[in-house]
Formats: structure tokens, sequence, C-alpha cells
């Protein structure tokens, strides 16, 4: 039991990790019908901005700020930098690609992929550096719940995710602009006819998008300790995984994808074995597939309109 | 932007053609002038010249790459091209042709079957497997195959690297694929009474394969099995209405796919004399996959020219000299392409020069003494370049900074006005040298991913449809 | 249309010059019959034609001349006219970078101080393998097509090796710096030397200090899925099994971000927790997710571990096959030069500065009887004997390629420190 609980609260930091970044997927596919496969390397620059922050303010072992400041600075200031580079990259490798075949935008989000990964080799060299969280947050306080405990940090983290969800829910289902986004994934040129600025819903969605990756990548930093220049590329994947479990192009949908695939990541860690954890998911993706092949919670295909 | 409806977009599609511009636009009239056969005598000609004209083997082994790359290539256009399938895990099928070869013809299971016969397992093998991975296309739709496919893909990877300490009955345990160190000693071919030994007779070898394939996808794209394929791709749906099977010719392309690249997999494990995980990496599934889109889907010379580009121009990029002349090379020659007319392209450059100087001197004014001449003993377009670009090789925060700047200068450069982008163009085009020659030219390993990455969104912005590619809207 | 047939030209030829330099890309630096081979080539291919390794090593040569101001009147005293190119491999992009990277910045320090220090003119050509061998393959045919290379330090990892031994097949020697597979010298592969001990030094080594000093009964041994981690992981397993310690195995992926969940599943009956982990920020996590959820067994790390800079789990053992650079006085100055100028390294750094060193000394001692050449330094290497070395002690290699008298030593981490436990 005590094993169960923990690996639960496993599952859910790193679920709510991968949700984030599911999310980012699933809006851009939403709207544009685009797999942004550079969605990953913005999370890493992401990480890396918050490493950078972090460093300014006198590094971890004795920042000149308050840890809390700390850490909402280190999370805003990634969103925001992840934010305007996805607005960059739609503005330069996918707009002028919007009315090419599907296939060109997938090879153009590659090319930039690699870009950033080369840059992020370039300008931060390949060391692996550290968040050293331990040393502003320390690993001992926490919230014991039965025998199991939850660091300081992991709360920390879900609370942060939790946040920017519902913050999100707010934005998509209340104000104007998410009335827009909604309009403009539901039918593009009906909700151009109906005077929606599409251009300026698909920055939108791209700054938002990316601004959650950013966040993402300041979690992990701050709970897992480790970024590098690659740490993209595994991360979107599951990012992309958990939106098509959830439903592509569905935003609850991506949140429920990335806890089924954290949840499912640590129970196979932590019963089965941690070698074969990537098969087990892609089993539990062959299988929600297979039962509900437009995701658990995706609209039920409609051919043709 | 004027948004086009798609019934005069096809209309016009003749008019496109022959207003097809673009600097190689003649070389692509040119070649489509040029019956089916003769383009293929061509080219084999020219890739049959090339272990002629040079016995580096290097030369001939990055030959070799372009042609297993160029097979591979034809084999996932066809069920991306031809049928507009999303596989991702078409490595997967490269890697089971590898490994079932090897498994056959080596000591890792005691195993040396004939070459003719353990070829023909590993293609059956990955054939079946293709069809397998194919099952779900009946269902998932494009983007949901898509992930399928990729996870099939990275599943492939660790189970090879995992299954080399399989429990057996009796507390024994069986060591399948050799985990991370792969399986080495693999046989090579033995064809009859020939001997395949060196990288010279595998490129021979595959010359002939990558001929006959090309042969039968061309017809193939031309006959009922192909018009029938196109149909999917366009609309499946439709397609189903005129009685189309169209789950079984989806079924047919990813088999077909699959047993390409799976041929492929028996020649690279050959020639590599063995088999590793590493060699099925993502990275190679993106690299054909830019070689398909690049050359453009659906076009066999497209794909064969998207290939080449793909698989060579990593190995230039390797040699810092080579790569330094490959940069200012293009450098220069899109500048030709794009200034018009030539006194543009003239004040340009001139301005661009007189720029460096006036930069040089003045840094070596305020601080004498802090430059160093540029990669000396590079010959004279070295040693004129190191008295032209500020040289400061170990301040990395400014090359940094320089690098970061030259980006944002780009971007930039694109959104402007032609006028205004004249009078920008030498600061930046400055900055580029400065930071090639500074950074760049020091760490080809990255400067080469970089470049590759630079490369395919270009491509992808100034051609969507790949370079020999027919451009075609897709119906949604 | 629009486009003048003439500039269009322009650019067709561009690229016809730029493939057919490429085709003489292997041997850029001398070959003549590739020069041959592209008659038709104008001053254009010529400029491609000039030596490949000087633009990029003489400007860092350049630079750590800057750094040490009396490196050029040093370099004058010594006559012997001796030069060559030494092609090093590495996965210096891709997701061993962080290994590649540091392993590049060392084999470039060690080169340009043997040339100020020896009045030498060797140069460097680098080839990226990403640890995978079929890159490793493409790279091993070029640097045997480059006349101009001497002698090679690389490739990184086992499966290379073994990759291009067939390829190199005698005829050019190469030192790894870090491959330590078994049965890589077990004759199979010809001119290959390594610098580092094998597996099945280290593997018995590391369980024998289980058993005797930590008292393990029950041993977790978690490898990364890398060829150098099974080939440990399974050295060390039989030992201790043969003992009749329990041992439980799992592994993990290199780019897994989480290893808590496995963390979680270490029973408290587990004494020790044998982590043969190439990248030791990895090793770091895991430690800290161990303390956050409680555990008590003890870490014991391999020598990919060994990196005061990432890896500092309190309590821990780390082994490694030389003891610690940078408590050896006369490697003191060596090791500030470095750290200033590239920062800081962890373990797959220094043994490539010993095997450079193997190589420019082979190369070198041939110098008096003319150029440094490919048999030159394969007859001289087994001979090569280098007193002082960057490991300790004198460095010489066995008739089979190893290296003479290895051992390993074992520390433990206490606040930061690494201290010497045997």
């Amino acid at each position: 039991m005590s094993l169960f609980l923990q690996l639960l609260i496993n599952g859910v930091t790193l679920g709510s990790v991968y949700a984030l970044i599911a999310l980012g997927y699933s809006m851009v596919y939403g709207i544009l019908k685009l797999l942004n496969f550079a969605h990953g390397e913005v999370y890493m620059i992401g990480a890396f901005i918050g490493y950078g922050v972090l460093t300014a303010v006198g590094g971890p072992a004795a920042p000149v700020v308050p840890v809390w400041l700390l850490v909402i600075g280190m999370v805003v200031v990634a969103m925001l930098g992840s934010g305007v580079l996805g607005v960059i990259i739609e503005r330069f490798a996918y707009r002028p690609l919007r009315n090419s075949p599907r296939i060109a935008p997938l090879i153009s989000a590659l090319g930039v992929s690699f870009f950033l990964q080369a840059s992020a080799l370039l300008l931060f060299t390949a060391r692996i550096r550290s968040y050293d969280t331990t040393e502003f947050i320390s690993l001992g306080t926490g919230v014991d719940i039965g025998p199991a405990r939850i660091s300081l940090v992991r709360l920390l983290a879900i609370g942060t995710a939790v946040t920017l969800m519902v913050a999100l829910t707010v934005l998509v289902r209340q104000t104007k602009l998410g009335r827009a986004m909604r309009a403009t994934a539901h039918d593009r040129e009906a909700a151009a006819m109906m005077g929606v600025d599409v251009d300026r819903v698909i920055v939108a969605t791209f700054f938002i998008g990316s601004a959650l990756a950013g966040a993402a990548g300041v979690m992990v930093g701050l709970v897992f300790g480790r970024i590098f220049h690659l740490m993209g590329f595994v991360a979107g994947l599951k990012g992309f995984t958990a939106a098509v479990v959830g439903g592509i192009g569905n935003i609850p949908g991506a949140m429920l994808g990335g806890l089924l695939i954290g949840l499912g990541e640590a129970l196979a860690a932590g019963y089965i074995s941690s070698t074969f954890t990537d098969l087990i998911v892609f089993g539990l993706l062959i299988a929600v597939m297979l039962l509900r092949p437009r995701g658990l919670l995706g609209t039920p295909a409609v051919d043709k309109v | 932007m004027t948004p086009i409806g798609t019934d005069e977009w096809v209309a016009e599609a003749e008019q496109r053609r022959q207003g097809d511009s673009g600097p190689l636009a003649p070389l692509r009239r040119g070649l489509m002038r040029v019956p089916p056969v003769g383009r293929l005598a061509l080219l084999v000609a020219g890739a049959g010249l090339l272990p002629v004209l040079s016995d580096s083997t290097f030369v001939v082994r990055v030959g070799l790459n372009a042609l297993l790359f160029a097979l591979l290539a034809l084999g996932l256009n066809v069920v991306v091209g031809y049928a507009g399938l999303l596989d991702l895990g078409f490595i997967a099928f490269y890697g089971m042709g590898a490994y079932t070869y090897a498994l056959l013809s080596s000591d890792q299971l005691g195993l040396h079957w004939p070459t003719e016969l353990a070829i023909l397992t590993a293609v059956l093998a990955t054939v079946v497997l293709g069809y397998l991975l194919g099952l779900p296309s009946r269902r998932l739709l494009g983007d949901y195959l898509a992930i399928v496919t990729l996870f099939f893909g990275q599943a492939f990877v660790q189970l090879v690297t995992n299954v080399d300490r399989l429990p057996l009955p009796g507390g024994r345990t069986l060591d399948l694929t050799g985990g991370p160190n792969g399986i080495t000693g693999v046989d090579q071919f033995r064809l009859g009474m020939l001997h395949l030994r060196t990288v010279q007779d595998y490129y021979w070898l595959l010359i002939v394969v990558f001929a006959l394939a090309a042969v039968v996808f061309f017809n193939a794209d031309n006959s009922r099995t192909g018009r029938a394929w196109r149909a999917v791709r366009e609309d499946p749906l439709a397609a189903g209405a005129l009685t189309i099977p169209v789950n079984r010719l989806k079924l047919l392309a990813f088999a077909v796919g699959a047993g390409t690249a799976g041929l492929a997999g028996t020649v690279f494990a050959a020639v590599q004399l063995g088999v590793f995980p590493a060699n099925f990496t993502v990275t190679l599934l993106i690299m054909v996959y830019a070689a398909v889109v690049l050359g453009g889907t659906g076009s066999i010379p497209g794909v064969v020219l998207g290939a080449a580009v793909i698989s060579v121009v990593p190995e230039i990029l390797r040699d810092p000299d080579l790569s330094r002349f490959l940069f200012y090379g293009v450098m220069v020659s899109t500048l030709m392409v794009l200034l018009r007319p030539w006194r543009v392209l003239a004040a340009v450059l001139v301005a661009t020069v007189a720029f460096g100087f006036a930069i040089r001197g003045l840094v070596d004014w305020v601080w004498p003494g802090e430059l160093i001449e540029a990669g000396g003993g590079g010959g004279k377009v070295a040693d004129a370049l190191g008295s032209w670009v500020v040289m400061t090789p170990g301040n990395v925060l400014v090359i940094n900074l320089a690098f970061v700047a030259l980006i944002a200068a780009v971007l930039t450069l694109t959104t402007l006005r032609p006028a205004v982008r004249h009078i920008g163009l030498p600061a930046v085009l400055y900055l580029s040298a400065f930071v090639w020659e500074n950074r760049l030219v020091t760490d080809p390993s990255i400067t080469r991913q970089l470049l590759l990455g630079v490369i395919l969104v270009v491509m992808m912005n100034v051609r969507p449809h790949g370079l020999l590619g027919e451009p075609r809207v897709e119906i949604t | 249309m629009k486009s003048s047939p003439r500039q269009s030209l322009g650019v067709l030829v561009l690229v016809v010059v730029a493939v057919a330099a490429s085709a003489c890309g292997g041997g850029e630096s001398t070959s003549t019959d590739d020069a041959t081979a592209v008659p038709a080539d104008t001053d254009v291919a010529m400029t491609a034609e000039e030596p490949a390794g000087p633009t990029s090593t003489e400007a860092a040569a350049a630079s750590s001349a800057m750094a040490s101001p009396t490196a050029t009147g040093a370099a004058s005293g010594a006559a012997v006219d001796c030069g060559g190119a030494v092609g090093v491999m590495g996965p210096f992009t891709g997701d061993a970078a962080s290994i590649g990277q540091e392993q590049l910045n060392w084999a470039t320090f060690a080169l340009d101080r043997f040339n100020t220090d020896n009045g030498t003119d060797f140069t460097l050509a680098e080839g990226d393998t990403q640890l995978d061998p079929a890159q490793a393959t493409t790279v091993a045919q070029q640097f045997i097509s480059d006349q101009e290379i001497i002698g090679v330090v690389g490739p990184a990892g086992s499966q290379e090796v073994e990759a291009i031994g067939p390829i190199f097949d005698g005829a050019l020697a190469f030192v790894s710096p870090s491959a330590t597979s078994t049965d890589l010298t077990d004759g199979s592969i010809e001119g290959f030397f390594r610098v580092v001990p094998r597996d099945d030094v280290q593997g018995p080594t590391d369980a024998e200090y289980m058993i005797s000093e930590l008292d393990a009964g029950n041993v977790l041994i978690i490898d990364d899925q890398t060829s150098y981690s099974t080939g440990l992981a399974d050295s060390v397993a039989q030992t201790l099994q043969d003992s009749d310690v329990t041992v439980d195995t799992d592994s993990v992926n290199q780019d897994q971000t989480d290893f808590s969940s496995l963390v979680s599943a270490i029973g408290d009956d587990v004494d020790v927790v044998f982590l043969p982990w190439q990248i030791a920020a990895n090793a770091q996590v895991f430690a800290q997710q161990m303390t956050e959820q409680g555990k008590q067994a003890t870490i014991f790390g391999s020598d990919g571990l060994f990196s005061p800079d990432d890896f500092t789990a309190d309590g821990a053992y780390v082994s490694s096959f030389a003891p610690d650079i940078r408590g050896i006085p006369e490697d003191e100055e060596l090791v500030t030069a470095y750290t200033e100028e590239y920062g800081e390294f962890g373990t797959f750094g220094p043994p490539v500065y010993a095997a450079m060193q193997a190589v420019l000394t082979a190369a070198t001692t041939t110098c008096e009887e003319g150029e440094p050449s490919r048999d030159a330094v394969l007859a001289a290497l087994p001979e090569t004997s280098i007193d002082n070395s960057i490991l300790g002690g004198t460095l010489t290699f066995d008739s089979s390629g190893d290296i003479e008298g290895a051992d390993f030593f074992i520390f433990q981490i206490q606040d930061g420190e690494y201290t010497l436990v045997q």
C-alpha cells in the first residue's frame, strides 16, 4: 500500500509535466491540424531559461531573493521566453506553409527542432546542468500522506500545473479570446468570415501552448534537477502520446492523457520493471487507440463534412 | 493574402507548371523531358562513374550510404508518397531486416544460412511485420497512425537493446540480440559464385538493387495499383465508394515499404559486418523523411535527389574547409539569385566588404592586439578572411551573443521590404561571417546539425512540395 | 520566366563544384589521386584542397598560445620537424554529447600541449560518431582514406570499436579512451589499444569491496542499457553470485527524466545499489530521489560516476581506474590549465589526454628517421612508455593492447569530497 501511494505521487508529478507539454501539442493541433514537433525543444529552452534566472539571482546556494519569489520568477520568465519562442517559430517556420501539403510543416518543424538542439549545444555546451533544488528547497520538508511522503518540490510542481490548467480552462471557456480559439478550431474559414482575426488567434495559441511547455521545463528542472540539450525529444514524444491518448485537439483530454501516461510509467517501473517502461506505455497506447481510435475524450470521427 | 478555392487551384495547375520558376526550374524542365528510362540510365551511369573516378574508399562509402538512403526513401515513398500514410515506424523495418539477416548469418545463434535464403527470410519477415503494423491503419487516421507507428519504432529499438537476457526454462538465459553490444561478425554476401568483400562490391550490388527497385516502383506507380493508391491518398471515402479496396491497398503499401526497407537492412548488416541498436534511431527516420519530402513526395527522381542531398551534405560538412567553402558558396549564390539587378548585388557585396574592413579597423583601434588572425594555413581564402573578420576565439560571451543576434537579424531581415533589406544586408552578412569564423568552423559536428536544420526549414519554405515534386492541394 | 538562365547556370555550376569537391572530401588534404580524379575543376575546387586539419586546430593552438604566453618561445627550442594528423572520433553530438565534447576538449588540449612542448606540428581531424556504429564506420573510412592521418584516438564505445575493427584492419592504430568491453582485446581486432582497464578488472574489484567492506548480502544492479553499463553489470553480478550474494537487476534508459518510481520499488532489504552508469548527473538525481524517499541502501558507482562536479551523493562509493588526477601533484598544473580554458571535467576526459599522448609519443619516436607514418606508429605504440602519465604512474601497453598494471581505486564521498578508501 505504501508503495502504491508513493508510485501514485510519482506518477502524478510526472503526469502533470506531461500534461502541460501535451496541452501545447493539443491546442496547436486543434487549431492548425499541425503536429508541432519542435514543441519538445521549446520545453528544453524553457528549462534553460529557468536555469538562467536561477544563475542570475545568485545561484541555487545563495539566491538574493526569497525562495517563493525565485520559483515564481523562474516559471514566469521561462513562460514568457518560451511563449515568444513559440510565436517566432510559428511566424517563420509554419505560417508560410499554412496552405502546403500537411507533411511540409512537419519537416519544417523537424528542421526547427534540429536547429534549436544544435543551438543549445552551441550556447550552453553539452554539460548536463542541475538546478540543485535541494540547496534552496529542502528535501526533508513535505506532507506525509499515510506511509508515503510528498515532498515540497513535488507539491509545488503539481500545484503550478493545476493552477495553469485551471487558468487555461477559464481562458478558453470564459474569455473572448477563448471563444475565438474555439471557433477557429471548429472551422477556420467560417471563423474568419465571422470576423475572427485568425492570425491573432493562432499567435495566441502558440504563445500559450509554448508558455505551458516552458513552465513544464522549469518544473522538470526543479523536481528532477537535470537539464540538457536533448531533453526535449523524449519529453516531447511523451507529451505527444498523452495528447493523442486523450484525444488530440481536446484540452481536458490532454490533461487526462498526461496523467494517465505518467501514472502508467510510474506503476510499470514500480511493479514490473523499469527496463520496458516505454513498451508498457506503448501497449497502453495501442489498447486505447484500438478501443477508441479518436482518443479517450476525442469527438467521434466524422469522416466527411 | 487571398486564399483561393481548390477548384481554381486545380484549374491553374498547367499554368503554374509552365510558370515554374526558381534557379532549378530549367534543370527540372530538362529532366522531365528525358524519358524515364533515360533518367534511370543517366543516374546509374552517374553513380557507376563514382568508383571509377575516385579510388578513395571514403567517397565510395558515402556513395554507398547515399544508395542505401535512396533505397529506403524509395520504400518510404510508397507508404507516404503513394498511399499517403504517415508511417513513423519505418526505420524499425530497416532494423528488422538487418537483425534477421544478422541472426541467420552469424555466430550469435550459430546459424550461417546461405545468403540468398537469409535475405529472402529477412525480407519476408519484414513484410509480415509491415503487414501487422499496417493493421491498425484500417481504423486509425492520419496523426493517430503516426503516433502508433512512431512508438512502434521506439519499441523496436528498446526491444533489441534489452532482449539479451531472455530467461529460458531451466534457469539459463538466451542472448538473442546482444543487447547494446549488438551482433558482430556477420557474414558477407555470397551470391552464387560471387563473394562480396569490399565496399566497392556492395556499391555495385546496390546500384543493381536500386535500379531494379526504381523500375518496379515506377511501373507500380503507373499501374492500376498505383492509381488506386493515389485515389486512397486523395480521398479514402470516395475511393471506397468507387469499390477500391482501401484497406487492402493500405496494407499492401505498408508491406511493400517494409520489404524494401528490410532488403536495405540486409545489405547494411553485411556491409557493416554487424548490427547495433544505435543504428536504428529516430534520427535516421527523420533523415529519410527529410529526403523524401525534400525531393518531392511521390516523385521517384525527387526522392532519389533528396536522398543524395541528405546523405552527402552532412559528409561535406564534416570537413571544416569544405563546409566553409559550402557556406560562403551558398551565401553568395543565394544572393545572386535573390538580388537583382546585378547593380544591387554588386553594391551589397562591396558594402559588405567595406563594412567588414571598417569594423575590423575600429576594433583594432579600440582594443589593439586583441585580435588573432583567422585560422591561418587555410590558404588564400582563409588569409583574406583573416584580415577582414574580427577574430576573438576565446570570447565565448561575445560569440554567443553574436550568434543569437545573427538569428534575430536574419529573421528580421526576411520580414522587411526589399529596399530596407538591402541596407541591412551587409551588416548581417558580416555578422554571419563573424559567427562562422569564430565559432562554427571550430565545431564542425555541431555546425552540421545546425545547418541541416536550417536547410530543412528554408527548403520547406521555398518549395513546400519538394525539389522535384508536383505542387498539389490537399482536400480536407 | 523571370529567372535568367545565366543565373541559374551559375547556381548549377556551384552545386556541381560543391559535389565534386565533396567527392575529394575523403582525401581532401593530400591524396593526389583524388585531385586528378576531378581534373576539370578550377581554382575554386583547389581552395577546398587545402589541408583540412590546420584551420581548426591552428585556431585552437593560437588560442591556447594566448592562454600560456611562453608557448611560442618554447616551441622554437626543439628542432625536430615532425607532423601529421591524428584522427579523433567520439560522440560530439547526440545523446552522449556531454561525454564526447569533454573528450574532444581534452584531445585538443593534449595535442596543443604536446606541440608546444616538443616543437612538433601535429594537427587534429575530428569525426563525429554520435555513438552510432554506422557513423563510426563512415568516419573510419574517412580517416583511412586520408593519408595525412597517422593514428587515431577513439572511438568511445565498445560497439563502435567492434564495427570499425574490420575497416582499420591493422593498417591504422587506434587508441580508445573509454571502450572497456572485455573481449575487444582478445586478439580479434588488430591495431587496437586502450588506456582504460577492461570490465573484468573493474567488476570484480567493485564486487569484492561490496562483499568484504560493505557486508552486502543483497545487491540491486541497475544498468543504463549501454554497452559500457551492461558489461560491468554482468561482471559484477557474476562475482557477487559466486559469493552467494543475492542479486537483482533492472535497467533504465539514459534519457529518462525520472527515476523515482524505480527508487520506490527498492526493497528495505537491499544493502547496496550498484549503478554502472555513464552519466554522473543521472546518478545524482537517483541519489536525491533515494534521500527524498528515505531509502537507506548504499550507492556504489562505477568509474562513469567519478565526477566531483556532478555526483556528490553523501556516503556513496565510486570506483576509478586512476587516483583522482586532481590529487596528483604532478598533474596540478595540467588540471589548472585545462579548467581555465575549458571548465570542469568528469571521468571521460583525462584518458583522452593519455591516449593522445601515447599516439603522439609513438609518432615522434619515428621522426628521427623521417616523417611519421601509420606503420611506424603501429610499430612504436607497443613499445611506447610514458613516465608520470596523467593517470598516474608509467603508462605502457601489454601485448594485447591493454594498459599494463591497471588497478582500481575506490573512493567514498563525504560532504562532496572524494576520499580514497582502497
